[in-house]
């Protein structure tokens, strides 16, 4: 599905795609003649003021002209002037008469002189200027038609810092930047393996955004990395500007409002679930990654999980999975109960419930359908609102909108505590994507319950399920390990067993006839080995994810 | 329909939730009175031997469903003609369980809703689930046996703590001997529920074990034999054979005697709920094995025909009797006039021609 939509954007991208080829046409390679690059260079980059072109001679007695060119502030510039242009100001005659026969001045200086950790050689012309425009210096040297990449990238970065919107109370309090650099060395730090892998893609036409890809030989199955590379080698848009441009382009199915995708600024949570089987996904200018597949339990713990007794644990999943339930069914059942099936309800609270709606004029659907969306949007107005002004809203929202209604006589009493409920059930679920999908699905509900009451619910609840049930994460079933049921899955889905329960892995993984429902690997493989899937839907449909094969 | 293969758990709540569809509320086998707890269990039986029919013939055609058997065995035009008078049985048996539960729910609960929107309603959700393949059906269906389950256990631990069981009422067993029973039996009970299984025949060729799976499905029919009984044992023994035999739904009154404390009482929308999760899996199953035939009969795309078939269902569910009494009526004819004939005899017929040719022909070996 998601190639469909590349095939799209890629008739939008044509002209740009044209346009550019027709400049690595006029220029496909580096030329010998030093001024004719400058000239170049700063033609292509429109005489740009930020680019700086540093002129120098090597040698004295017969000086050879040469050039380092950086972008201002991309670069580090401590670097720059010590060791590019230290470097090639610190050749002597002495050192060009040696110059062995093999080599000329361009290999001498990069074989020797350049005091650099990562330098390379560079003759495409698209190359340089990537280069360039990456926070590279270049250096051209009069006669030679190849330049030399040094690596100089730096400029201003956030430093690492607390996450902002997973929260802890025990655990790690670092987060991922913006940059993918530091974000892959928070987890090496974490994962001092051989067997940690990671592959770098440049994504964006225009962007060139830098993306990495990052698993662990061994633990995540060879098919899902096949899978996802290929997935991301299809992107093909003008812009990557954050992970959420990735997810979308590469999830299995588009249209759900379930993530099929998860994300998190915590290197706690990616390390952990690198070595569950997962694959991370780096993406340059945004401290949020991705890690996929994600079944749907997956979004239902958090890190303090396993910080935790697992005891305590459990009791706190149970939590996140009932307000889940509270969230999206909350305002409906008290719908359903209130104008259905009132025998229900125990007949003094009844009572009670009977003489407040006297006074209110709306039935109970337009009641909530009028309280949620007015929820909704102090909820939107307070994501956007200044600091400075952000208690105008919990006041004007909590005290006035809440106090006021009910003493007009517009909304009852009940209804705001029910929907007071469901507003804080939907941050007791951990992942905010899910918390969303959550939200949309409640108005369904609140629909269905207002027309239908309890048969309303049912209904929607089977489809509900069934919906979720066709989902798929790169090819592993939304709501495994429930359905397919394994036993093994279990321990750490819904429940969390202790560590030493959970800590018996590999052997399984590797001799296991993984056999639907019955034998199947511990912990979380289980949810990622395509081989499951398989054995309930056959290799052809392994890859295409959905049934679409019919 | 591709090669998806289905696991034998799903396969199990399948036929539970199948077999407990409908027949879970209605008053079943109330012809042989306080009795009717056994007819159901000699239903159960009987339905099992018919089911070893099934089986076999399944095992002789892993890979194919009914429809494309019968034509292999009666050749091509006769069997075609059995084909689609099974596919018309199949959708005709979806649309009378669609009128069931739409007039069971207004009935029930819904007393003002029209009884089209309700069966509209169904049908559509049951269209997007089969749209979405049968295999998502299945693994539904494991999701929701789940949730009957803790309802049946909450609900029957809940009336064992109110107090309202009187094991007495079911005493003395056969009080007008033995016929009664056996009546009921032959009349009913080994037709509905345990007989409809003929169109686990059209879902049989998606087992993903050809040695198991029938068995898996003889254990679904039998467990939920099973609980159809304990249901019919607790609704006579709280509410009386009298109650029982007059109540079209006499679950609902037996689960509204449950009151604890002033709090936990009328719980009969759980009822309903597992009325409704019933209805919509039989459902559900008749339809998918009629869409099955109808794909693998005249090669149509299995997705093609979900929507008009479902308009199909909707209307015959509508058109096919003026008043739920009629429907019941015309229900308990079929039960022993048209059903033992498709799901009897053309099966008997079948095997018996099977049995033949694969004595005169022994396969070749290699």
């Amino acid at each position: 599905m998601n190639i469909n939509g590349i095939h799209r954007r890629n008739k939008s991208t044509k002209g740009q795609q044209a346009a550019s080829v027709h400049e690595g046409a006029r220029f496909p390679r580096l030329t010998a003649d030093l001024d004719q690059t400058l000239e170049q260079i700063d033609m292509e980059l429109g005489h740009s003021p930020d680019l700086k072109i540093r002129q120098v001679k090597i040698g004295s007695k017969q000086p050879i002209q040469a050039a380092a060119i950086h972008l201002n502030g991309l670069v580090n510039t401590e670097t720059v002037n010590e060791f590019v242009i230290g470097s090639l100001l610190g050749i002597t005659d002495d050192m060009l008469q040696n110059i062995s026969a093999t080599e000329d001045l361009k290999d001498y200086i990069f074989n020797r002189a350049l005091e650099l950790g990562e330098a390379q050689l560079l003759q495409d012309w698209k190359e340089v200027m990537l280069a360039i425009l990456s926070g590279n210096t270049v250096i051209v040297i009069e006669g030679f038609d190849t330049a030399i990449l040094c690596e100089t990238e730096g400029g201003e970065a956030r430093s690492v810092t607390e996450p902002t919107t997973q929260l802890v109370v025990r655990g790690p309090k670092d987060s991922f930047v913006e940059s993918v650099a530091t974000n892959i060395s928070l987890i090496r730090r974490r994962i001092k393996s051989s067997k940690l892998r990671l592959e770098h893609l440049k994504i964006g036409k225009v962007t060139h955004t830098h993306v990495a890809l990052m698993y662990i030989k061994d633990n995540a199955d060879e098919k899902l990395v096949e899978e996802v590379r290929k997935r991301l080698s299809q992107i093909n848009v003008d812009a990557i500007l954050e992970s959420g441009y990735i997810e979308e382009l590469i999830q299995d199915k588009t249209f759900t409002p379930f993530p099929t995708i998860n994300n998190s600024e915590r290197p706690d949570v990616a390390a952990t679930n690198l070595l569950e089987g997962r694959v991370v996904i780096i993406i340059d200018g945004t401290p949020f990654v991705l890690i996929l597949p994600a079944v749907f339990t997956l979004f239902f713990q958090s890190p303090s999980d396993y910080a935790q007794r697992f005891d305590i644990t459990i009791l706190m999943r149970l939590v996140r999975y009932i307000s889940f339930i509270v969230l999206i069914l909350g305002p409906s059942v008290y719908i359903a109960l209130t104008t259905y099936h009132y025998e229900m309800i125990p007949t003094t609270l009844l009572i009670n419930l009977l003489a407040q709606r006297e006074n209110v004029p709306f039935p109970a659907f337009v009641e909530a359908l009028l309280m949620e969306g007015a929820f909704e949007i102090i909820r939107e107005a307070g994501v956007r609102m200044p600091r400075a002004v952000g208690q105008t809203v919990s006041v004007v929202g909590a005290l006035i909108l809440g106090q006021a209604v009910v003493e007009a006589g517009i909304i009852t009493p009940v209804m705001v505590i029910v929907v007071a409920l469901t507003g804080i059930a939907s941050f007791a679920v951990p992942a905010y994507n899910m918390a969303i999908s959550g939200r949309i699905i409640r108005f369904l509900f609140l629909v269905l319950a207002g027309m239908f009451g309890f048969y309303g619910i049912t209904l929607g609840l089977i489809v509900l399920v069934a919906h979720m049930n066709s989902l798929r994460s790169f090819g592993v079933p939304y709501l495994s390990p429930i359905v397919p049921l394994s036993s093994h899955g279990q321990k750490d889905a819904i429940l969390r067993l202790p560590l030493w329960a959970l800590n018996t892995k590999q052997a399984s993984t590797k001799h296991g006839g993984i056999s639907e429902g019955k034998k199947i690997s511990t912990g979380h493989e289980q949810n990622l080995s395509p081989e499951i899937f398989k054995k309930t839907e056959g290799p052809d449909q392994a890859k295409k994810g959905m049934q679409d094969a019919e | 329909m591709g090669n998806i293969k289905i696991g034998l758990l799903q396969f199990f709540t399948l036929t539970v939730l199948f077999e407990l569809g409908t027949a879970l509320v209605v008053n079943l086998g109330m012809e042989s009175d306080k009795d009717a707890w056994i007819s159901i269990l000699l239903g159960n039986l009987m339905g099992l031997i018919v089911f070893a029919g099934y089986a076999y013939l399944y095992k002789k055609f892993p890979n194919l469903p009914l429809t494309a058997y019968i034509r292999q065995l009666f050749g091509k035009y006769v069997g075609s003609v059995i084909s689609i008078a099974y596919i018309v049985l199949f959708l005709n048996l979806a649309g009378r369980d669609l009128r069931d539960g739409g007039s069971m729910l207004v009935m029930a609960t819904m007393h003002r809703t029209p009884l089209f929107i309700i069966s509209m309603l169904m049908i559509l959700s049951s269209a997007y689930v089969l749209h979405k393949g049968v295999e998502v059906l299945t693994r539904t269906s494991l999701v929701f046996a789940v949730l009957v389950i803790l309802i049946g256990l909450f609900c029957s631990s809940m009336l064992m703590f109110s107090g309202s069981i009187n094991l007495n009422r079911l005493l003395p067993v056969f009080e007008n001997g033995i016929n009664p029973v056996l009546s009921s039996v032959l009349h009913q009970n080994y037709m509905f529920p345990f007989g409809e299984m003929i169109c686990f025949t059209m879902l049989m060729p998606y087992l993903n074990n050809v040695k198991k799976g029938p068995w898996v499905i003889a254990a679904g029919m039998f467990v939920s034999g099973i609980l159809l009984s304990l249901t019919m044992v607790l609704n006579i023994s709280v509410l009386g054979t009298d109650i029982v035999k007059r109540s079209p739904l006499p679950l609902m009154p037996t689960i509204s005697k449950i009151s604890i404390s002033d709090f936990i009482q009328r719980v009969d929308i759980l009822i309903v709920m597992v009325l409704i999760i019933g209805v919509f899996f039989k459902l559900s199953v008749f339809f998918a094995a009629a869409l099955i035939g109808i794909s693998e009969l005249f090669k149509i795309p299995y997705r093609r025909m979900v929507y008009p078939v479902a308009l199909i269902i909707l209307f015959s569910s509508i058109l096919n009797a003026r008043s739920f009494t009629e429907h019941i009526e015309e229900g308990g004819k079929l039960l022993y006039t048209v059903f033992p004939f498709f799901m009897v005899l053309i099966p008997l017929l079948l095997i018996i021609i099977t049995a033949i040719r694969s004595h005169s022909s022994p396969p070749r070996s290699g």
